[in-house]
């Protein structure tokens, strides 16, 4: 090994020596019917079929089968090797015109989530009465009738004693086929709580669009057609979203563009870009308006888009207030307003000493930003914004891409394209009064309350807030959880603060889950049932937006089940309804039964007939000729099946310019929008909006409230003794926090940059780690004020004194052999999340993640 | 015949690592063995740093040290180029990987795959074991394991024996790509026969000045690297003194 790496290294400096005499210096400038197929057996009639017509190529032993990704949200359509009913290998899809055929790293780990050897292979259920984080749940198998008779038997009580609203559904990983089970089942029960993972995974990212151009989503980049991408903790080669594209046209992208990142860390896409701007964790929205700055200060904004001053002359001069008369303004609201109330002072000698980035380079950057301009794309990430008080750094983040014109332009900032899948048939008919009643409750999160808006799409109270559901489970605040159900979720190891859901989950007295393996949120069940891989195993469908495309992209049963799993969003909600209807309530059946077939009229009969129906039903405009709408055209459900992908039409540039869905239909630096929802919120508490502000953690008062506005980071913790700042990262072979049981995450953790194999590093800058004594490899306790983890310490010289950054992923103490050190007693590494205080970005009800603590650090 | 050669685009290349994770897969290597691999270094310091990376292989030589070195033939070139082994000739004195100056040959200490082999269920009765996983799926050494390795090559490698890239000759043979060449998301690597002046390999090696690892010990590999992963501008200055 050491001769390995020996080699290894003195290769690096030759090869680096010969780069440096190079030219480089000159240049730049079934699966049928779910149904499976009997175990043991070969492939089914269908599977056969399917295969045959999908192009098995020559002399291979296998057929590539269309699938669909989900192990990050970049949700890429794929082909899967089929040989005898096994998946093999993985690979883009070539027919989808998001990814491209491009694949991943990360893509290739289903095979071993697929094949995981602990993964769940009956349905089980607690022996031990007793539920903690000490309590081994003595875990025996039963059948899938006695799990689901349980089950049944609980909600009834529910509905028998007029107390449905204490039922509860969590969502993690969904398909769209979510809403069976997240919101028809829900609401026919008769509660109002479905509570989703969203707030978890980056609602404050989309408050920055939603409060200028009235999206309430994540973006998609024209970065073929850019001159310049300023990504702000966003980290496309590795994470989150259309890695899978944006890993196969960067090379070219890296040509046209200058590429600068922000962040505290040096990430895999800082390793490829022109700058890295380091900056102070947290302090984001002071760069992002000393830019803003910059750009008006040089008169760069794109005048087509923006407007121009009336008398052609530019007054925005540092520290001089602008007579808004003098601006006539074209698809933007409130330019001046914002300069003003915001930008008029921030020049880069004052983000400077707040960022910690030199201000030449401030300016460079955004003057080459300016200069770019229309086709200069500011792209957020979650790291500036998922921040107790980042909405409105996402806000500044996002309103450049105004300032320059790229908003809905070629080479900026795009929406998705439209597509034509269908809702399924409305609940309302089905529910009873029980149900009525029922739904009319506060959530469990308590969304809404005065210190927790919860914005969405402008609403208060729209917006879950995941995180916060524990507290109320805790608290009995609204009201006590008696039954629950988890689906593809970990909130006790994805949360912050999981410590919190431990005792939530702890205290609830019916809990049941479903996930392919044990995990730890599965400690704390009743009853656990075994889930299908999303992957390989259900059917689905699931939406995406990149290359200016949006695909449709269908998950489907194409090997063979090797265990007697069920599909978490269609199968398992049939057969509990079934399950009630045998106990007199039958209206949960008699929903699911008018999602018919569309091909035949015919109403399901049975859990794997209603699987393929509804996912027909929804997706019926997309492959039935009767119904064409756009894009990709089929002539029917199995010609749709084989390519496993719908494209939409391309993107269409500048129509939605004036048109916007703000409150004065343009794009706003002023945010009339964000006034309405906090005055609404504020009204709905009778409050002022000052007082909303104070209640969220925000420092604006007045008129600063409605645009986007630096605010100094809210970070727990005393500096003196808790010297650093945290850092969370996302790693390249992260399937979500799925990967852990896998080998080949640990066999290839160094390619995330500082990270190294078999090991869980925390990457210190050496001046640090020299100032306390650390090493590389040294065994350290890291604590903060509401937790601690223990990982190994790393020297590393791309991470900015100050702070230490470490990868999420690692740290489960449950879920595999291989993801914990002792199953169910002793992690492997350690979670980020154990050092994350539950916090909030409160506006979007968004989980703070980063910028949030600080952190301590202790040899062990 | 043709004279296989592979070039490797680093400005393309975005450090993902798929190549190795999929050579992994298509060839049934086991944990620990890397017949794709990699170089990184981070270099500079704060705040002028860069992260480098690069992909590598076994070079395929022209002039191969380990061919040269091997007591029994079991190193040896096939006519296209590719530097093969052959397993059942092998006495595992690992010459070969003494005289590689790239350090891609690997020794197999154990059986491959052991890990698959266990009994144990962290959930008795409830989940399943590794070696029940792998009977019930119908693989061989692991359940996600490729059968197609073995039309030139023991599927999976026994104990005593080394084992490295070998250009996946047995999908090149079926007119394939090498699977790294293919699961690249980069289109980073372009495979391609040397002797034909029209090739894209012979295209690229025209345009852009390559380089290859360790030109200076005169083994002539067959894998060319052109551009630079990190090509990033910097502010135009004549520096100081």
């Amino acid at each position: 090994m050491d001769r390995e790496k020996k080699v290894r290294k003195s290769l690096m400096k030759d090869f680096l020596g010969n780069i440096n005499l190079s030219r480089r210096s000159f240049i730049k400038a079934s699966a049928t019917t779910g149904a499976a197929v009997a175990a043991g057996s070969g492939l089914s009639f269908e599977l056969k079929a399917l295969a045959a017509s999908t192009g098995a190529k020559g002399n291979g032993m296998g057929q590539w089968l269309p699938a669909t990704c989900q192990g990050c949200t970049s949700w890429c359509s794929k082909q899967v090797y089929i040989v005898d009913g096994r998946a093999v290998k993985v690979r883009g899809n070539p027919h989808s015109k998001v990814n491209m055929g491009a694949g991943c790293p990360r893509s290739h780990l289903a095979l071993q989530q697929l094949y995981d050897p602990d993964r769940i292979k009956s349905p089980m259920k607690r022996t031990n009465p007793k539920k903690g984080r000490e309590e081994d749940p003595k875990f025996v198998p039963v059948s899938w009738d006695e799990a689901l008779d349980t089950i049944a038997d609980k909600i009834m009580e529910l509905r028998n004693n007029n107390e449905t609203h204490k039922y509860m559904l969590m969502r993690g990983r969904y398909s769209y086929m979510r809403d069976v089970l997240y919101d028809r089942m829900t609401k026919i029960i008769g509660s109002p709580n479905n509570i989703s993972h969203s707030s978890l995974c980056a609602e404050a990212e989309k408050f920055g669009p939603f409060y200028t151009e009235g999206i309430w989503s994540y973006r998609q980049y024209d970065v073929l057609n850019a001159h310049y991408v300023l990504l702000w903790g966003a980290d496309p080669l590795a994470a989150n979203r259309q890695v899978s594209y944006y890993s196969k046209v960067w090379g070219d992208v890296v040509d046209k563009a200058t590429i600068a990142i922000v962040e505290p860390r040096l990430s895999a896409s800082a390793g490829k870009a022109d700058e890295w701007l380091p900056i102070k964790p947290g302090q984001d929205g002071a760069l992002a308006v000393a830019i803003s700055h910059v750009i008006l200060a040089e008169g760069l904004w794109y005048k087509p888009f923006v407007g121009d001053f009336k008398d052609g002359n530019n007054l925005f001069i540092a520290g001089q207030t602008v007579d808004e008369e003098a601006f006539e303004e074209l698809h933007t609201n409130g330019i001046v307003k914002y300069w003003n109330l915001e930008l008029k002072d921030k020049t880069p000698d004052w983000a400077s000493e707040i960022t910690g980035i030199p201000a030449e380079q401030i300016y460079r950057v955004a003057k080459g930003f300016g200069l770019a301009a229309p086709h200069a794309i500011s792209w957020l990430g979650g790291g500036p914004c998922m921040q107790v008080r980042g909405g409105y750094t996402a806000m500044a983040v996002h309103a450049l891409n105004g300032i320059v014109g790229a908003v809905d332009n070629v080479g900026g900032t795009l929406k998705a394209n439209k597509e034509y899948t269908s809702k399924f048939p409305k609940p309302d008919d089905f529910m009873d009064d029980i149900a009525k009643k029922g739904k009319k409750h506060e959530k469990i999160d308590q969304r809404g309350r005065l210190h927790i808006p919860c914005l969405k799409s402008g609403k208060p109270g729209g917006a879950v807030i995941t995180n916060n559901s524990a507290d109320g489970i805790l608290n009995d605040d609204p009201y006590e959880i008696k039954v629950a159900i988890g689906y593809m979720n970990n909130f006790s190891f994805s949360a912050p603060q999981p410590e919190r859901w431990e005792r939530a989950l702890s205290k609830i007295p019916f809990l049941v889950h479903i996930t392919t393996n044990a995990s730890e949120f599965s400690w704390f069940a009743d009853i656990v049932l075994p889930d299908t891989h999303h992957m390989f195993e259900k059917w689905g469908y699931v939406k995406a937006i990149g290359n200016g495309y949006r695909h449709v992209t269908l998950m489907q049963p194409i090997v063979k089940n090797v265990w007697d799993y069920k599909i978490d969003e269609t199968e398992i909600p049939w057969l509990l309804a079934e399950k009630l209807a045998e106990r007199g309530f039958d209206n949960l059946l008699r929903h699911y039964k008018t999602y018919k077939d569309p091909e035949t009229g015919k109403e399901p009969s049975s859990d794997k007939e209603f699987a393929l129906y509804s996912l027909k039903y929804a997706t019926q405009q997309l492959w039935d000729p009767a119904k064409y709408k756009g894009g990709d055209k089929f002539d029917g459900w199995e010609a749709f099946r084989k390519t496993g992908v719908w494209n939409s039409d391309p993107y269409p540039f500048r129509k939605r310019w004036g048109k916007m869905k703000t409150k004065t239909g343009k794009f706003e630096f002023y945010s009339e929008t964000l006034k309405a929802a906090l005055e609404k919120h504020a009204e709905n508490h009778g409050v002022g909006v000052d007082e909303v502000m104070k209640a969220t953690h925000y420092l604006a008062r007045g008129e600063r409230a409605f645009i986007p506005h630096y605010e100094e980071p809210y970070i727990l913790g005393d500096e003196k003794e808790y010297p650093f700042i945290h850092v969370d990262h996302k790693s390249r072979l992260n399937r979500e926090g799925r990967s852990a049981n896998c080998t080949w995450y640990y066999d290839f953790k160094d390619l995330d940059p500082g990270d190294e194999t078999w090991d869980d590093v925390a990457k210190i800058n050496p001046l640090d780690a020299k100032k306390f004594g650390i090493q590389s490899g040294d065994r350290i306790k890291i604590s903060s004020p509401t937790g601690s983890l223990f990982c190994t310490a790393k020297l590393w010289e791309g991470v900015r004194p100050g702070s230490v950054a470490k990868c999420y992923g690692q740290g489960h103490w449950a879920y595999g052999r291989l993801a914990s050190k002792k199953f169910g007693k002793e992690a492997r590494g350690g979670s980020s999340n154990d050092l994350i205080p539950a916090q909030y970005e409160a506006l979007s009800g968004s989980s703070a993640y980063y910028a949030v603590t600080r952190i301590k650090i202790e040899k062990v | 015949m043709p004279r296989y050669a592979m070039v490797i685009d680093l400005q393309r290349c975005v450090g993902c690592g798929s190549c190795s994770i999929s050579c992994r897969n298509e060839n049934n290597v086991s944990e620990g063995i890397y017949w794709s691999h990699k170089i990184t270094e981070t270099s500079g310091t704060f705040p002028n740093v860069r992260f480098h990376y690069i992909p590598t292989l076994c070079n395929h030589c022209t002039n191969p040290p380990c061919v040269r070195g091997c007591p029994t033939r079991a190193m040896h070139k096939l006519d296209n180029g590719i530097t093969m082994h052959d397993p059942k000739k092998c006495i595992g004195c690992r010459y070969c990987m003494i005289n590689c100056p790239y350090g891609v040959i690997y020794f197999n200490w154990k059986d491959g795959h052991s890990t698959w082999k266990s009994d144990n269920a962290v959930i008795p009765g409830v989940t399943g074991s590794p070696a029940d996983e792998v009977r019930k799926v119908g693989g061989k050494g692991t359940p996600y394991y490729n059968p197609e390795r073995n039309a030139t090559l023991p599927d999976i490698r026994p104990k005593g024996v080394v084992e490295k890239c070998t250009f996946c000759d047995h999908r090149v043979i079926r007119g394939k790509l090498p699977r790294c060449v293919e699961a690249c998301p980069a289109d980073a690597r372009v495979f391609g026969d040397l002797d034909d002046p029209n090739s894209h390999v012979n295209q690229l090696l025209g345009k852009f000045r390559p380089f290859r690892l360790k030109e200076a010990v005169g083994t002539e590999p067959a894998v060319y690297y052109i551009r630079d992963f990190s090509a990033a501008g910097y502010p135009r200055t004549k520096g100081g003194v």
